[in-house]
């Protein structure tokens, strides 16, 4: 019997399988539509392509059910409890506007009503010392009044400076379950022990919003997997792009916030890896975003700012992704100075591009690439789905007309537009952070991806395109190569000055001795891998930059060298170091990794040289009679010079007239400049 | 449309993006490398780009206040420093008010850009930085009365020449404030952001070339201008005059008009503050660059936000300031609150004139000041000197389709509140609450948005404090029968007392919201209760839904739901 690892991302439109079998090292892909209104209904489908579940060995599921809990407002009542004073912490939020001049922006409203926001007494100082100690009636008070609230269905609690000293936190969380035995209660100390009390305030808020609806429907996936005959446990993909058991997520559910996405950066770095590409830039890009994020020497970049929506703040530790609203969908428009732009509206799924010949009329992206000749209105998804290209020519010509161009120059500024706004995107992940493009190769993935990446690869001064293999589902992929992964981090607050080394040490190891038991008691007991790593400034800075350390005991010659690090670090980031000057330390964070069974991407070998088709496809003012390959055709070591396209189901790859092509050995396509060694 | 039919629409894009990415970055280092709270926690800088004439090019999205002022800055250094004397690695810093800045504070510098050693442009970088020495600690002398009390004056002189740093600016200026460590480090920030920008540009103009990039630019400038004639078009001509006050100016009790003339004709405007109060004694003049700044950022808030933000969207419109007055002070009056108190109730009386123009484009006044609560006194455990500038936020007003926002900073910023946690371990302060006001927003068909409520109490320390903050005696107005928003107050209790009193009250001061140099000691308390916004619409029109929903979550006390809007009868029911 073979034995499968499966991954399977659900997304908005399509739920996608990859499945990698062990013996035969052969990966099969597939997709179905998913089924937003019960969406393990979608996953039980295309599991059917199994014909026996028990050979499933491992399973890895991303799923947006957080996500789109959040978004679309479906979680739970919740009860806020905090320091007395500070109820109205989550309405405050920080003062400031999303956008300068917009008279129309109103602020979002957190994820509870004010009603449901109580206050206890106690009070803890900066420094983590009891000032106002915590009254128990007072809790039990609230208690009552969440009982009399009659609907509330779960509690966040967050106290003013818990994430020094969670004593009071932890004696609330206790109370409360005594009291209300059957609500869950999360606390901020749990969740994201870490000072600034609005953003640990919604961080803990959303995990309480969306335990109910996670619980729930972990719970019922697991079971129907079971009723199918799948024998192995199910593991949900984290937002840091690891994996944790059900019960895990469903304690925390906040850790899935940005679940899927985070496959095709996991399986980017593993394309990278073997490709020998020290830095890249992943570009995903789909129907209506597209998410940006990097890998530099083989680490993902991590954040603990990401905002769900603009003063919705989830700050665990999670892949940084940049999400921008361009897409295949994104429809293109002129404004009122006569310029033409593109997006963030999008024609979405539904009706779609124009040519999709679903009723819509407005121009797209994906029309765009139909007229210039580089998406085959006959071979669009495997030739599943044919495309009107009249109507995509139709919906060009309507805004060709006010700007003054043919049909076929409006096609190619939608493109170089669109094209910009994700170069835009690379910017602010790449320069923005002090990261030089020509650095890095861009890794572009999704079904547009591959159709934009020769192009932006050009506009962005980035050497190397990778288009690597299953790009349609390359996320899927990544769920397949993911490790159990736990992050934890907590503020401390110390200078270089007056530097406590046993308290940072306990810190450490505590936090070390934290992220084992996880991981333990989720069934990971071989291989940990502990990662350390501390951020610190310069005493009066706000931001911190990151230094990684590799012992569990602060000493004076240790801490000598680590601000030594860090004034090396601060020149190199940003061309200036403040030699002497006091550093102060923030956040000790560390990352403890259980190595997981991956697979390794079959080899092609050498085939038969392809005999492409030939259409004619338009470069900038060029149209060009192009040669258009089908990629299985292609073998290991198959180069090329464009301009060229390279067609499978669920994508195509643009080629551009002064680039070339290699295949790898195992089949990702290395797109450079022509001449140049790629 | 009339935008010119041989601009490159594409390139332009391109180029324009791509100059607001690397006013991104430096404004993401200065905020990662700077030291002072008002820098980098509340984000209080602009970051642009400026022709070699002084115009704006592009810009980042972070403190408004600041951008309207850019142009007439650069012009007035370059007044100084001609283009002949500038070398490449220069950086150029400069504060002076009565040199086309906007206040002591708020300190600019330049780099300047060039490639094929032609200067093609400048990177600049305006931050407002929190000590800059004079009468109290933290830059807000409100009972100041000439610009000397204010701080130290830096005309335009280079900081770095030729890529060295100038030693003797360095000690000059560190030598007159009270925290050198901190101004040290928000200097270096600032450098190090127009000089990676000015790579950064360059980059972007080599790879056009010269003339493509200087093409693009008069391109997008003419391009915004068009946009904004577009925009001035659809407002129905006229003449649309308004009037508001300011409280005092800190140093005698008579209040202070300022008076709005907008004149819309076709496709351009003009705004005449004639009968404006003349100038005062105390430090709420405007200077020039301000009465700008406030003008076009009114005009900016209610037109299409997507105008590129350049000098061209500014030249269809022309501001009348008499000189000598509260809109365009002379020298050598005292002004650090005009940039932050008077930009705000310029730019409402100009909101407040052309919603009679439109009143679908109207907004209610918003709360209109920053709060500007400075301190100073010993960091013990860090055995130095700390200074800093607090800001707080105020209600929104209503506008004619949503409740006004609240708790957001005033129209001139964009700052975020320094959080509870980062406060209390920077400084000798304890929190005691820090909440909502009920009842302070405007009663209307929309609601005005409500301002904030703080307590403080000193712990263990002696705290040097000082405010210059306004609306405590006008209230933010509502439209269209809207009810104006709660007024703003700042109260003092002993460390033994149970009683709240005013500035005046307690110190014997001139102004209950212009006041320096109070010593506060352990026990004592500070409660700063900010303005809410403006209501809009008769307060009858409201939903009644709302109004109850407002009540059940305390935003309305049910005694005001009843005053205002007859609910909570007997039956519940609403009249």
């Amino acid at each position: 019997m073979p034995a499968y690892l499966l991954g399977v991302d659900v997304g908005g439109t399509f739920t996608d399988f990859v499945a990698y079998d062990k013996d035969t090292r052969t990966i099969d892909v597939w997709k179905n539509l998913t089924t937003p209104d019960d969406p393990t209904a979608g996953i039980l489908a295309g599991l059917g392509r199994i014909a026996e579940p028990s050979a499933i060995d491992n399973l890895r599921v991303g799923t947006t059910v957080a996500t789109n809990a959040i978004l679309e407002r479906k979680g739970a009542r919740v009860a806020y409890v905090t320091t007395a004073g500070f109820r109205d912490i989550p309405f405050l939020q920080r003062g400031h506007r999303e956008h300068h001049y917009d008279r129309t922006w109103s602020r979002i409203e957190p994820l509870v009503a004010r009603r449901h926001c109580f206050e206890i007494t106690e009070r803890l100082l900066s420094t983590g010392e009891v000032y106002t100690p915590l009254d128990e009636a007072s809790v039990r008070d609230v208690a009552a009044a969440i009982r009399a609230a009659g609907d509330i269905e779960a509690i966040a609690v967050n106290l003013l400076f818990s994430y020094v000293n969670p004593v009071h936190e932890r004696r609330v969380r206790d109370i409360l379950r005594e009291e209300l035995p059957d609500v869950p209660v999360s606390i901020s100390f749990d969740v994201l022990p870490k000072w600034k009390e609005f953003e640990r305030a919604s961080t803990t808020i959303a995990d309480a919003y969306i335990k109910p609806i996670l619980q729930r429907y972990l719970r019922d996936m697991e079971q129907r997997f079971r009723d199918l005959g799948v024998r192995a446990e199910t593991a949900m993909i984290k937002s840091n792009g690891g994996e944790m058991t059900p019960a895990a997520a469903a304690e925390h559910p906040i850790h899935l916030t940005i679940s899927g996405p985070t496959g095709g950066i996991v399986a980017g770095r593993a394309v990278a890896q073997e490709l020998d590409c020290d830095h890249v830039v992943t570009l995903d890009m789909g129907g209506t975003s597209t998410d940006c994020s990097t890998i530099v020497q083989h680490e993902i970049a991590f954040t603990t700012n990401f905002e769900i929506a603009f003063g919705l703040p989830i700050q665990i530790p999670m892949l940084d992704i940049r999400t921008i609203g361009a897409g295949g969908g994104s429809i293109a428009w002129i404004d009122k100075g006569g310029m033409l732009r593109v997006g963030p509206h999008s024609a979405g799924a539904n009706p779609g591009p124009a040519c999709y010949g679903r009723g819509g009329t407005a121009p797209t992206v994906t029309d765009a690439n139909v007229v210039l000749g580089r998406i085959n209105p006959e071979n669009f998804l495997g030739g599943t789905m044919a495309l009107a290209s009249d109507r995509a020519e139709a919906a060009i010509a309507g805004i060709a007309g006010p700007l003054g161009l043919s049909v076929l120059a409006t096609a190619d500024a939608i493109i170089r537009i669109v094209n910009t706004n994700m170069v835009g995107a690379l910017r602010t992940v790449l320069i923005e952070r002090g990261l030089d493009p020509r650095d890095f190769s861009l890794m572009a993935f999704g079904g547009a991806g591959p159709l934009h990446a020769a192009e932006v690869i050009s506009e962005a001064g980035i050497p190397t395109a990778v288009v690597p293999i299953h790009p349609g589902q390359f996320s899927a992929l990544g769920f397949t190569l993911a490790d159990a992964r736990v992050d934890l981090e907590r503020t401390i607050d110390m200078t270089s000055q007056r530097f406590d080394a046993a308290r940072a040490t306990e810190v450490l190891q505590h936090l070390v001795a934290s992220g084992r038991r996880d991981l333990e008691r989720q069934g990971y007991h071989t291989d940990l891998v502990v990662q350390r790593v501390l951020e610190l400034r310069y005493l009066g800075q706000n931001y911190e930059l990151e230094v990684p350390i590799a012992f569990d005991e602060f000493t004076p010659a240790n801490c000598a060298r680590l601000w030594a690090d860090f004034h090396a670090k601060h020149d190199a980031r940003f061309g200036f170091a403040i030699p002497n000057e006091v550093i102060e330390m923030t956040t000790i964070k560390c990352t403890v990794f259980a190595t997981t069974e991956k697979p390794r991407f079959p080899s092609l070998g050498e085939r038969p040289p392809p005999v492409p088709a030939r259409r004619k496809v338009a470069f900038g003012e060029d149209v060009i009679d192009t040669p258009v390959y089908d990629r299985a055709t292609l073998g290991a070591g198959f180069a090329l010079t464009g301009p060229a396209l390279v067609e499978e189901a669920a994508s195509v790859t643009v080629i551009g007239p002064a680039q070339q092509l290699t295949v790898s050995p195992t089949g990702h396509l290395v797109i450079g400049a022509a001449g140049e060694e790629t | 449309m009339n935008t010119n039919a041989s601009m490159d629409l594409v390139t332009m894009n391109v180029i324009e993006n791509t100059m607001i990415s690397a006013c991104r970055e430096m404004g993401i280092t200065l905020m990662k490398t700077s030291y002072s709270t008002i820098f980098n926690e509340a984000l209080d800088f602009t970051c642009g780009i400026a022709s070699p004439i002084g115009e704006m090019l592009a810009v980042a999205e972070f403190c408004p206040a600041q951008i309207g002022g850019m142009p007439l800055l650069i012009r007035s250094c370059l007044e100084e420093i001609p283009l002949s004397e500038i070398e490449p690695g220069d950086v150029i810093v400069h504060n002076d008010p009565y040199r086309g800045g906007l206040h002591t504070p708020e300190h600019t510098l330049f780099c300047p850009v060039y490639v094929d050693d032609e200067l093609v442009a400048f990177t600049v970088a305006i931050g407002h930085v929190a000590e800059v020495g004079g009468m109290v600690p933290g830059g807000f002398p409100s009972e100041a009365t000439e610009i000397f009390h204010e701080g130290i004056r830096v005309p335009p002189v280079k900081i770095k020449k030729r890529g060295e740093d100038v030693a003797e600016v360095w000690k000059l200026w560190l030598a007159n404030v009270r925290t050198p460590r901190y101004n040290y480090g928000d200097m270096r920030a600032m450098i190090a952001g127009v000089e990676q920008g000015a790579e950064r540009l360059g980059e972007i103009v080599r790879k056009y070339g010269i003339d493509v990039f200087k093409r693009t630019c008069a391109d997008l400038m003419d391009y915004a201008e068009a946009r904004m004639r577009a925009e001035i078009a659809d407002i129905p001509d006229g003449r649309y005059d308004f009037v508001d006050y300011m409280d005092n100016d800190g140093v005698s009790d008579s209040e202070i008009r300022i008076e709005a003339h907008c004149h819309v004709r076709g496709e351009r405007i003009v705004v005449d503050f004639t009968g404006s109060t003349p100038q005062v004694a105390g430090p709420i003049n405007a200077t020039l660059g301000v009465a700008w700044s406030a003008t076009y950022n009114a005009i900016l808030h209610l037109t299409d936000p997507s105008i590129p933000k350049n000098s061209g969207c500014f030249r269809p419109i022309k501001v009348i300031a008499p000189r000598g007055s509260i809109v365009n002070v002379d020298y050598p009056a005292p002004e650090v609150g005009g940039n932050t108190e008077a930009h705000p109730r310029i730019a409402g009386t100009v909101i407040g004139a052309l919603a009679q123009a439109d009143p679908a484009r109207g907004m209610a006044a918003e709360g209109g000041t920053h709060l500007n609560f400075v301190f100073g006194g010993q960091d013990v455990k860090n055995n130095e000197y700390f200074a800093c500038y607090d800001i707080e936020v105020v209600g929104w007003g209503a506008r004619p389709f949503a409740d006004g926002n609240n708790a957001t900073d005033s129209i001139n910023g964009n700052c975020r509140v320094i959080p509870v946690e980062v406060f209390e371990t920077r400084y000798p302060w304890l929190t005691e609450e820090y909440s909502l006001r009920a009842d302070s927003g405007g009663a209307g068909q929309y609601r005005g948005g409500l301002g904030t409520s703080k307590t403080w109490r000193c712990l263990d320390a002696e705290i040097t404090c000082t405010q210059l903050t306004d609306r405590h005696d006008h209230q933010a107005w509502g439209l269209e029968g809207g009810g104006p928003g709660a007024a703003g107050q700042t109260l003092y209790q002993a460390a033994d007392g149970t009683e709240w009193q005013t500035m005046v009250e307690a110190f014997n001061k001139r102004s209950t919201s212009k006041w320096s140099n109070v010593r506060i000691r352990s026990g004592e308390r500070i409660r700063l209760l900010t303005p809410g916004g403006g209501g809009w619409g008769e307060p009858a029109a409201r939903d009644p839904a709302r109004v109850t929903a407002d009540v059940d979550d305390g935003f309305i006390s049910a005694a005001v739901a009843a005053r205002d809007y007859g609910a909570g009868g007997p039956d519940g029911g609403h009249r």
